[in-house]
Order: C-alpha cells, then sequence, then structure tokens
C-alpha cells in the first residue's frame, strides 16, 4: 500500500484513558509505530466497555479497542526503578514521547524532560495535562467533567428555562479529545520543528487552556462588551432550535432572512407566519416562546427525513438530530466509506468511527488492531537489547 | 519576533517558520485551523473581501458595542497571527492573482462548500500545476463527495448532526445543544494535525496532496463510545445529564452567589472514603447506600442532594479548596470573566494583550501548549480587511506598485 503520512515516526505512549491514547492513536493511524506503555493492571480503558454482551473483559473494552489500533502493547510498573530505566531505555529510541500522566504522578515516577531527553536529544516529549506543569493549578485533580468546567464551556449550556439546573457538559470525555488534538498538533510541529534544528524540545498542553481556546463568540463579550454569556441567555435570532417530529428530532435553522422566507414557502406559507411578531430574525428571537408552538406542532406531523431533504433542497441549513442508529444507517457516510469494521478475537465484529480526514497520496489505515494487554513486551524488549533470561527476570518480579 | 535563546543557548525557530498558508477559510472551522498554524510560527494570509465580509466579522461583540468589519471580538480572536490580502475573487482577473500567491506558498486551507473552489478554477488539479508539492485541505460540513456533499452546513447544525446532541441533555430532556459549535473547532484541530502530517511527509517525499475533511465525520469520531454502544448493543447511551456510569458523585453542584457552581467527580471508593471526610461526613464512607459505586448509582438523587445541601451554603472556591486538598476532581464552573481574571492562567502565559489599530489593546486567548525551544506567542493581532494587501502582492507576489494599482483601479483588490 502506500507510504503513510507518518511512517517511519516512533512513538511511545503513557498514560490512561483517552487524552493520550487518542494523540498516538492519531499518529499511528497515519503510519507511525506506537508503543503504548501500560500498567501491568491495564489502561483504564480498557475496564472502560461498552463490552459484548456487558460482560467486562480487559481485551473486549470497546473503547480501548477504538484508542489504540495499530499500536504495540509493553506492560510497565513504572513506580518501579527498574520499570522507569526501560523507559529510559524505549525513550531513547523513539522520536515522540507523549503522555497524560497527571504532574504528581510524574513527579513520582521521575518523568521530566531533561531527564529523558539527556538519553535522547531529538527527543520530543509532548505533556497533556489538567492545566500546565506549573501555576497554582499544577497538581490539581481533574477529570473530563472538571476540566470542561473549568475550560468555560459548560456554563453556556443548558436551558434558560431551567435555571436551577446546573451547566451541562456534552457526552463523551470531549475535553480530552480536546488535549489529543491538541497534543497532536503540537508535538508535530515540534516534529517539523525538528527537521530544521535537529532538536528536541518538550511540549506541554493544558487541557483548561485548550477548551477555553474555543468558546466561539462567548469569551470575547467580557473584554470587548464587559458581558458574561451564560446558558440563561436568549438567543438573539430565532429559528435555530430542536423540534420534535413524529419520528425523532429536527435541528431548524434560519439564521438568514432569505432561509426563513424559503422556509416558510416550503411549508406552504400559513397565515401563522405573517404575523408581524415574527417578521424578522430578531423579532422570531424576541418572541420565540410564541413562535416555536406554531413550529412545534407543524413538526409533530412531520418525518424527520422529509424536513431535513426538502429543506435542504431548498438551501435552508437544516439538520437531524442524528442517533447512533441513524448515522450508522446513512447513506452518506456509507458512500464515504466512513465507518471502520474491527473484529477482534473472541468477540463479534464491532463498528467504529473510520478516518477522520481523507489523504490523497497517504491514506489513513488499520494496519493492526489494538493489542491485548502486554503482547509485544517480549518482542519491544528484545528489540532494544534484553536477553530472554532478562526479561524473565523482569517479569518474576512483576517490573514488567 | 520569536529568535530568543533556548535553554540550552541555541537561537530558537518557530516550528513553521517559513511555511505559508493561503488561506481562504472563513466563519470558524477554517479559520481554527489556520488559527493553529499561525500559532506554530507559519505565515498565514487570508484571501477576503469587502463584497462578502466574513461572517464573523459582523457578529458581536463588538469592541464597546461600536459594530465594525475590524472591531469583532469573534473575528479578532480567532485571526490573530494572520495577515489580510483583499481580493474579490469573483473578479475574473483575482483567479490569477490567488494563483500567483498559491504558487509562493506551501499550503492552501478553505472551507467553502464542496466545489466552490473548483468552479473558481482554485481547485487542486489545478493548483498543483502551479505548484506540484502544494498540500491543500477542503474542510466542509459533509466532505468533498457523497449524496449530502452539497448540502449546506451551519457550525450549530453540526452538533445536532454529527449525534452529540442526541446524546447530551439533561436526564428526560429533550437532545440539547452543547454551549457552542462544537464541530468547528473540532474539525479545525484534525485539519491542523492533517496539514501537519501531510508537511512530514513531504519533508520526507517531496509529495504534496489533498486533504478532503468532512467536518460530520471529524465530529462523529470523537463520539465513538456512542458509536460502539449502538454497535455492540443495539440502542445509544441514554442522556443522563453530568451523570457518568462509571463514577459517582460525578456533576455539577449549586454554590452560594449567583448562578455559580463546582464540578466534582469521585473516580472511584478510595476517593469517595476521602470525598465523605472533606465533607465533614465519614460516616458515609462505609455507609451501605454509598459505600460502592453500585450503591451511589443506586441512590444518586439522594447522593446528590446531599453533596448540593454541602455545597449551596458556601463560596465555590472553598468548595473546590476543600476538595482538592483531599485531591479530588473540583473545578469552578468559569464564566467569561472567571477566565479574564485567573491568577493561573495569566501566570501561565495564555493571555494576550497587544495592541490593534481599531480596537486598541484588548485580552484575548492565546496558545494552549508551550515550548520548551520555541517561543510560541500570538505575535500579532487580527488583520483589519485588507491591511496587508500592498505588502503581500508586493513582498510575497512580487508585483509592482503600477500592478498593484491597476489591479486596485479595476476593482479586484477590494
Amino acid at each position: 500500500m502506500a507510504r503513510q503520512a507518518l511512517a517511519g515516526l516512533r512513538v511511545v505512549e503513557c498514560g490512561e484513558m483517552v487524552a493520550a491514547a487518542y494523540a498516538s492513536k492519531l499518529l499511528a493511524d497515519l503510519g507511525a509505530e506506537v508503543i503504548k506503555i501500560e500498567p501491568r493492571g491495564g489502561d483504564g480503558s480498557r475496564r472502560r466497555g461498552p463490552f459484548p454482551g456487558g460482560q467486562p473483559h480487559p481485551e473486549r473494552s470497546g473503547l480501548y479497542l477504538y484508542l489504540n489500533t495499530n499500536k504495540r502493547s509493553v506492560t510497565l510498573d513504572l513506580a518501579q526503578p527498574r520499570g522507569r530505566a526501560l523507559l529510559d531505555r524505549l525513550v531513547a529510541r523513539a522520536d515522540l514521547f507523549v503522555h497524560n500522566l497527571p504532574p504528581p504522578v510524574m513527579d513520582a515516577c521521575g518523568i521530566a524532560y531533561d531527564a529523558l531527553a539527556a538519553h535522547n536529544p531529538r527527543l520530543v516529549m509532548t505533556s497533556i495535562t489538567p492545566f500546565g506543569l506549573s501555576g497554582p493549578r499544577r497538581d490539581w485533580a481533574a477529570t473530563d467533567l472538571t476540566l470542561w468546567n473549568a475550560g468555560g464551556i459548560a456554563y453556556l449550556n443548558g436551558s434558560p428555562e431551567a435555571p436551577d439546573l446546573p451547566p451541562l457538559a456534552p457526552f463523551g470525555r470531549q475535553a480530552e479529545y480536546q488535549g489529543a488534538l491538541s497534543g497532536t498538533v503540537a508535538s508535530l510541529g515540534a516534529l517539523f520543528a525538528r527537521l530544521r534544528s535537529g532538536r528536541g524540545q518538550h511540549v506541554v498542553v493544558s487541557i483548561q487552556e485548550s477548551l477555553a481556546a474555543m468558546l466561539e463568540l462567548t469569551f470575547e463579550y467580557w473584554p470587548y462588551q464587559g458581558l458574561i454569556p451564560s446558558r440563561l441567555g436568549r438567543k438573539p435570532i430565532q429559528p435555530l432550535d430542536f423540534l420534535e417530529c413524529r419520528d425523532g428530532w429536527i435541528f431548524i435553522c434560519c439564521v438568514e432572512e432569505h432561509q426563513w422566507q424559503e422556509f416558510v414557502r416550503m411549508i406552504g406559507s400559513p397565515e401563522w407566519a405573517a404575523i408581524e411578531l415574527f417578521a424578522d430574525r430578531l423579532s422570531r428571537g424576541a418572541n420565540w416562546d410564541a413562535l416555536k408552538i406554531f413550529l412545534q406542532e407543524w413538526a409533530s406531523e412531520q418525518r424527520v427525513m422529509d424536513v431535513y431533504q426538502a429543506a435542504q433542497r431548498r438551501r435552508i441549513p437544516f439538520a437531524p438530530v442524528s442517533t447512533m442508529g441513524d448515522l450508522l444507517a446513512s447513506d452518506h457516510l456509507k458512500a464515504r466509506g466512513f465507518f471502520a469494521v474491527l473484529e477482534p478475537p473472541g468477540m463479534p465484529p464491532v463498528t467504529v468511527p473510520g478516518a477522520p480526514y481523507k489523504f490523497s497520496a497517504t491514506p489513513w489505515a488499520i494496519r493492526r488492531p489494538a493489542p491485548s494487554l502486554g503482547q509485544h513486551t517480549d518482542e519491544v524488549l528484545a528489540e532494544v537489547g534484553m536477553s530472554n533470561d532478562e526479561i524473565a527476570t523482569l517479569r518474576a518480579e512483576q517490573v514488567i | 519576533m520569536g529568535k530568543g535563546k533556548g535553554k540550552k543557548g541555541h537561537e530558537m525557530t518557530l516550528p513553521l517558520e517559513g511555511i505559508r498558508v493561503a488561506d481562504f477559510t472563513w466563519v470558524w472551522a477554517g479559520p481554527f485551523c489556520t488559527l493553529q498554524l499561525a500559532h506554530l510560527g507559519a505565515e498565514v494570509i487570508r484571501i477576503e473581501s469587502a463584497k462578502r465580509t466574513c461572517v464573523t466579522r459582523l457578529l458581536p461583540p463588538f469592541a464597546d458595542g461600536t459594530p465594525g468589519p475590524n472591531r469583532s471580538g469573534y473575528f479578532n480572536q480567532y485571526n490573530q497571527g494572520k495577515r489580510s490580502l483583499a481580493l474579490d475573487l469573483k473578479h475574473p482577473d483575482a483567479v490569477g492573482v490567488a494563483k500567483d500567491l498559491v504558487a509562493r506558498c506551501d499550503v492552501v486551507c478553505e472551507n467553502f462548500a464542496a466545489g466552490v473552489m473548483d468552479r473558481m478554477g482554485l481547485g487542486y488539479e489545478a493548483l498543483r500545476q502551479i505548484k506540484p508539492d502544494l498540500i491543500m485541505i477542503a474542510l466542509s460540513g459533509y466532505g468533498a463527495t457523497g449524496p449530502e456533499s452539497q448540502f449546506v452546513s451551519y457550525g450549530p447544525a453540526q452538533v445536532p448532526l454529527s449525534g452529540m446532541s442526541s446524546l447530551t441533555g439533561y436526564a428526560g430532556w429533550p437532545p440539547m445543544h452543547v454551549g457552542i459549535s462544537y464541530g468547528d473547532p473540532n474539525g479545525g484541530m484534525f485539519g491542523a494535525a492533517a496539514v501537519l502530517a501531510a508537511l512530514l511527509h513531504r519533508a520526507a517525499t517531496g509529495e504534496g496532496q489533498y486533504i478532503d475533511l468532512s467536518q460530520q465525520e471529524t465530529s462523529v469520531a470523537v463520539l465513538a463510545e456512542g458509536v460502539l454502544e449502538q454497535s455492540l448493543h443495539g440502542r445509544q447511551p441514554p442522556r443522563d445529564g453530568n451523570r457518568d456510569p462509571h463514577m459517582a458523585p460525578h456533576g455539577v453542584f449549586r454554590c452560594a452567589g449567583e448562578q455559580r457552581w463546582v464540578a466534582i467527580a469521585v473516580r472511584d471508593d478510595a476517593e469517595w472514603r476521602r470525598f465523605a471526610t472533606a465533607i465533614g461526613r465519614p460516616a458515609l464512607a462505609e455507609d451501605p447506600r454509598y459505600a460502592t459505586l453500585a450503591a451511589r448509582k443506586r441512590h444518586e438523587d439522594e447522593l446528590e442532594a446531599l453533596i448540593s445541601e454541602w455545597t449551596q451554603p458556601q463560596p465555590p472556591e472553598q468548595v473546590v479548596a476543600t476538595l482538592q486538598r483531599e485531591r479530588i476532581p473540583a473545578s469552578l464552573s468559569m464564566h467569561s470573566q472567571d477566565i479574564a481574571e485567573d491568577a493561573h492562567l495569566a501566570q501561565s502565559g495564555f493571555f494576550v494583550r497587544l495592541p490593534h489599530r481599531e480596537v486598541g489593546t484588548r485580552l484575548h486567548l492565546g496558545i494552549p501548549w508551550r515550548m520548551s525551544d520555541a517561543e510560541c506567542t500570538v505575535r500579532r493581532v487580527a488583520p483589519c480587511l485588507g491591511e496587508h494587501t500592498d505588502e503581500v502582492l508586493r513582498d510575497v507576489v512580487g508585483y509592482g506598485a503600477e500592478r498593484i494599482a491597476e489591479l486596485r483601479q479595476r476593482g479586484v483588490l477590494t
């Protein structure tokens, strides 16, 4: 097959769950050779699922299988000095070491750029952290939920009808994915820099900052106008909202006047649409409570796909509120070959998102499935010059 | 400019120094992609026109509430670090100018609807004739191919399209939004990663290429757990507010003050025991209603009520400090002012304060990473529309003063 974009790039990954694993998956799926270091008990994503039949099994966790395509697995106890020394040996041969160990764990295990780069001045080390490696919050405990709130996005989400319900986070560890994406972008940048400089460096990503960097038009309300946007605000322009149809939900979107007018024609120019209160988009925003009643009544008679197709034919940017079933059944996504099928041993095949981009010359590919726990420990340690006896001893002493 | 000395006394360079990007993007997704390239030191030249002013230049917040295409906080945030060339791409003479620019660029980014660049004569096949090793990325809502590739895509609609709304909402509530047009920056980040991978490939082989990025697909990529559940079990995870199947308590709790909330997550039973002590209820640690995750999930309503009882009278900072002392994840649910006035972010160098010729010096947010051998900082404010037309045409494209004047006179440079 065609050369992949990152062929020959050697990556060592360490950490837990999504942030480092997804960053190195992005690289692995584009051809990088990734060694994933797991604790002897396995990465936490092996316990996350979903599992076939709902039965937990460390080799059958959907999230683990998705995040770790194309990688090799080595088990190491980094808390032991000899385990830590093995990390040095692996990293000494790597171009990139990416991790999301919390800063206190980095300290406890002696994982620091200067120490690792001493063996390998060309090393790029990327630390994906909650709040960076300096400052008052450096050592704070964090999870996806707390970081999403620290980044300011949660505060913007909820409903003005429910001020006593909390700021609402989205599904699925998005803070961790954004940490992974920042980590990938910055790591690749550092690797590109190295082409000219010959030197590696330490890249430190703050997940909080990665999220605050994507506050759309909301953050700047404070420095530009002294205002604080929140989920309790009323949208100035409507329609831009969800309506329930007979068979699901549609998101209606008429941000421009011509889109609204086209939509009104589409639904047969009902009398209520001509009411003065709904004459322009700001007025529709101000009177949304009233307008929504009419629109919801209309929508309750419709089917989602009919509305979607009809609107799009008229260049009105409606979207279905896609369910997972809708996505898997989508003719469009099928035509694009978007989904991939993993076939792990001992379980039924499972469908997962495939290539997030299509490269014309260097395609994304799954070359090997996610590894079983420690599947490649012996092979990798032999590559760094350890003998079978040394490996056996380390295993007996539970270092690997 | 970024030429300080690194720790070992080497002269530091910026990672993408010398890389030039012809930026045809608009709104948010495309500019977010090129913003990352600017953050890494690439020279990013926006091609834009007063005849079709970029939407974000026309949206609030405006400096001091006064509208104007150079006064938009939204535009000014996501177009930091870039220059602006005014070019009316609908003018018959404009495409030649664009091609002359592309000939001197390494990367082209665009996020028009599928087919628009082709119809202007600026598609990949045309541009690679001029620059064979060109890297071109097209970010679009639905991708460059497929039955829905001609559909109209707006940022807010991407979130429900991707499935994220179906999976997000208070328990018992309908599908909800997520607070921002998340598909845009998410797609932009994937786009930046793709461009960088292509640059590395080009460095190794001399070969450029074309990248087709569908925002819908990049959004679904980060919803894998939802897809997996559907694939394995024929159903999707139900909307459950801020709760998590594997952690309890896991939510956002009211504190004293106007709309002050703290997010709290307890990751395992050992953490639960520390939590019980921290909130002054050590007996809860072994209380059979709460001692295990399964028990806490069964009694989650009562659990959340007792936690709210504890948090509500307290200022959020106090709740967070108490829990963080026990190494329990907790954070204020921050808003714009909280972020702007945050000492930690200030200390870490996240803020940008550069003078802009029309709005003066405003606080902006910078780069979410630091590099030890590169001074990645935002080095210039967002451009006024067409601010750099002359200098780009003269210094990058190599036009003489007469040619530029003529183009201007013919209405090409607006």
